[in-house]
């Protein structure tokens, strides 16, 4: 139910997101590539190789340009959207290097792109920036098809240590070789939950089909994708000045994720691509206590991920009887009210406890509920239900519901794809 | 020995301005411009050019007489209430006025404000980007200093004589700044070119551009080579032609006769009325116009 205020916009972002949870010294380590690989060295979280350094003139010619040989990339350190950038792929002679879009340009030319960065024409600022050599990460073989020239990266936004969003980024002929957006490269929006493509964006254009080959774009299966949403949400942790912000990963066939960098301020486009807003997601996990990180990934495969659509229109009467997925892993038959009245669903407190969901590596957040009965803390729990066959991985709200018939309450988000008969 | 020539040739070109100045008896501007007006006039030299630049509308941002005579006889005309906290600002500027401030100086002011506001809700409500705010605000008041096709004839020919010249420049490899000073370079050329030329191809109002306009637009020039440098090309020509859009627009508003006799007749409204205008612009959050039409596919799938 995508409506206007759901998305988010630059006003949106600028104003209730970056300027409230990113600070100064967060947003220097995303800005600097360089001391974000420092920081991500110190806890242990892969980056590419670095090679070499410049921070002036004179360390350009003391470089060692001969140990270059294949696969490296120059970089400014303080870059924005792909700027600056040179990605070579081999060494054709002895002065001649290939880049990624098969232009030969001189050891000359390399130089000089250095010294272009440290005079600072690249930077965010415009003052004098630092440059850097790393090895460039090689395409991994599930991705060769789809790519063009260059190595994609998935980007996950993360929002109070829970990922929200997420995309895989295709570099084309127009983007030279590079995974930027504006440049050129489509956007695939990725189900948060099981890490599959879903819809392309190309230049704000959605699109089904790689451009130009004949290739579905939905459906594919990100490698190590647990794995990236856990490391994206331990680097949150560790940098909590940067409370909004997002994650560039490329995938290395061996070593799997590694991170290519941070960034303070990402685009908006990932909207479209997964054709969902942010700013409603990013509301509902405002002020939400992420006390263990898996608890995170758990929090976003439950709220973000995508819901099976029923096949079949299956119908749902008022009362059903669905079935639980219980801490002793089985299933328990309950009866259960549809309440289109509702938004998510909930269960009784004594039913929570005797099947052992109340448990505390079950319980997301707890959230503080005002009714006319006053104040009640109600605890958020993971619950697997299955309704009229139909397995679903949700979250439910725990509350007393007393004397009353039916122990469980199925809200509006589960309901998608059925059929209510009234 | 390389840098040895290299300082010879720095110190020389310091030395040059001086020597020139050293020579050159010092005289004031208007001395000097009657002095060619009569030279040029027994030369015989066609007497066209001199009438065209006598032809020449004044704008604004000249205090001629009949700029300033006709904003002052709006304030003549005023009628001042009792001095209180609503009109303390029109007593300042009757005073001032009198006190010999020209009144086109007191209107630009005004209306400056004015104009940024607007330009931020060109950005925050409408979504055009521009360059930042003072570009595009600054170069709406360069057009109306230039008249409008005088300023976009010169600003396009920046515009080509700048980007064809970086083309250029980047087979000579020099680094970041020499080169930026080479395009300046051509650029000032070409502006040269342009006035040189401008009594053949009917542009009077060029002839008589004063050089802050000129560097002005020079400003913006610069704007669109560095972000087509680190940018692609259709990027720096979609937001440089935002930025023109803007200054348009400012340009018109500005020259709203209506509007001038307004501010200068009703300062306090117009400035409060700015102030609490750009707080409610920078407190909403809500989406840009052309983020509707961005995010549509968005929208329609929900």
């Amino acid at each position: 139910m995508a409506n206007s205020s759901s998305i988010l916009g630059l006003n949106s972002r600028n104003h209730l997101f970056q300027s409230r949870f990113n600070r100064r010294t967060g947003k220097e380590i995303a800005d600097s590539k360089l001391a974000t690989k420092k920081f991500l060295d110190k806890y242990k979280i892969l980056t590419p190789v670095l090679y070499g350094v410049f921070y002036q003139p004179s360390d350009v010619p003391k470089f060692n340009w001969g140990s270059l040989t294949e696969n490296f990339v120059i970089k400014p350190a303080e870059g924005y959207g792909g700027g600056g950038i040179v990605i070579i792929k081999k060494r054709v002679s002895g002065d001649e290097f290939m880049t990624m879009d098969r232009k030969i340009i001189g050891l000359d030319d390399l130089k000089l792109h250095v010294l272009d960065i440290l005079e600072g024409h690249y930077s965010i600022h415009g003052l004098a920036g630092t440059a850097f050599i790393e090895e460039r990460i090689m395409i991994h073989p599930l991705f060769r098809r789809f790519t063009y020239q260059g190595t994609p990266d998935v980007r996950v936004i993360v929002f109070n240590k829970i990922p929200v969003m997420a995309m895989l980024r295709l570099p084309t002929a127009e983007s030279a070789g590079k995974a930027n957006l504006h440049q050129g490269a489509i956007g695939v929006g990725v189900d948060i939950a099981s890490g599959k493509t879903t819809y392309g964006v190309w230049n704000d254009q959605l699109i089904k089909l790689i451009p130009g080959k004949n290739l579905r774009i939905a459906g594919l299966a990100i490698p190590f994708w647990d794995q990236i949403l856990l490391t994206s949400i331990k680097i949150q942790a560790k940098l909590v000045n940067l409370g909004y912000m997002a994650v560039d990963f490329v995938i290395d066939q061996v070593r799997g994720p590694m991170v290519l960098e941070l960034t303070a301020r990402p685009g908006l486009r990932i909207q479209i691509a997964n054709l969902a807003g942010l700013r409603r997601r990013l509301e509902r996990i405002e002020g939400v206590e992420v006390d263990e990180l898996d608890k995170g990934v758990r929090i976003a495969k439950d709220l973000f991920g995508l819901r099976p659509r029923g096949k079949k229109r299956d119908e749902l009467a008022v009362f059903e009887t669905v079935e639980v997925y219980a801490d002793n892993k089985k299933r328990v038959k309950i009866d259960a009210k549809v309440d289109t009245g509702a938004y998510r669903t909930s269960i009784d407190r004594n039913l929570a406890k005797k099947l052992g969901l109340l448990k505390k590596k079950n319980v997301l957040w707890t959230t503080h509920f005002e009714s006319a009965l006053g104040k009640e803390n109600r605890p958020i729990i993971g619950l697997t239900l299955w309704i009229g066959g139909q397995k679903i991985l949700t979250t439910a709200s725990v509350a007393s519901r007393g004397d009353l018939k039916t122990k469980i309450i199925i809200g509006r988000r589960d309901m998608k794809g059925f059929i209510i008969k009234p | 020995m390389k840098r040895f020539i290299y300082l010879v040739v720095f110190v020389c070109l310091l030395w040059l301005p001086a020597r020139v100045w050293a020579q050159e008896p010092i005289v004031s501007p208007e001395v000097t411009a009657s002095a060619e007006a009569s030279q040029s006039a027994s030369e015989a030299t066609p007497s066209s050019i001199v009438e065209k630049i006598v032809e020449k509308q004044p704008d604004i941002t000249q205090p001629t007489a009949e700029t300033t005579g006709k904003l002052e006889g709006y304030l003549s005309s005023q009628k001042l209430a009792p001095l209180g906290l609503t009109n303390f600002l029109q007593y300042a500027i009757h005073g001032a006025v009198k006190q010999g401030v020209p009144a086109n100086t007191i209107v630009l002011l005004l209306l400056f404000p004015l104009i940024a506001a607007l330009i931020a809700s060109a950005r925050h409500i409408v979504g055009l980007r521009g360059f930042g705010i003072f570009t595009p605000a600054i170069i709406s008041v360069a057009l109306v200093a230039t008249g409008i096709v005088a300023g976009l004839l010169l600003f396009g020919m920046i515009l080509v004589v700048a980007t064809l010249s970086r083309v250029f420049l980047r087979k000579l490899r020099l680094q970041y700044l020499p080169r930026m000073a080479l395009l300046l370079w051509f650029v000032s050329l070409g502006v040269l070119t342009v006035i040189f030329l401008s009594p053949y191809i009917g542009q009077p109002n060029l002839t008589a551009v004063t050089i802050f306009p000129i560097l002005i637009l020079i400003l913006l020039a610069e704007n669109f080579i560095e972000v087509q440098s680190s940018g692609n090309m259709r990027e720096a020509i979609r937001v440089t032609a935002e930025t023109l859009l803007m200054a348009l627009f400012c340009f018109f508003i500005m020259n709203l006769e209506v509007l001038q006799k307004f501010v200068l007749t009703n300062p306090e409204l117009t400035v409060i009325g700015v102030a609490v205008y750009d707080l409610f612009v920078g407190k909403y959050v809500g989406l840009r116009i052309m983020e509707y039409w961005r995010f549509r596919q968005i929208i329609k799938h929900g």
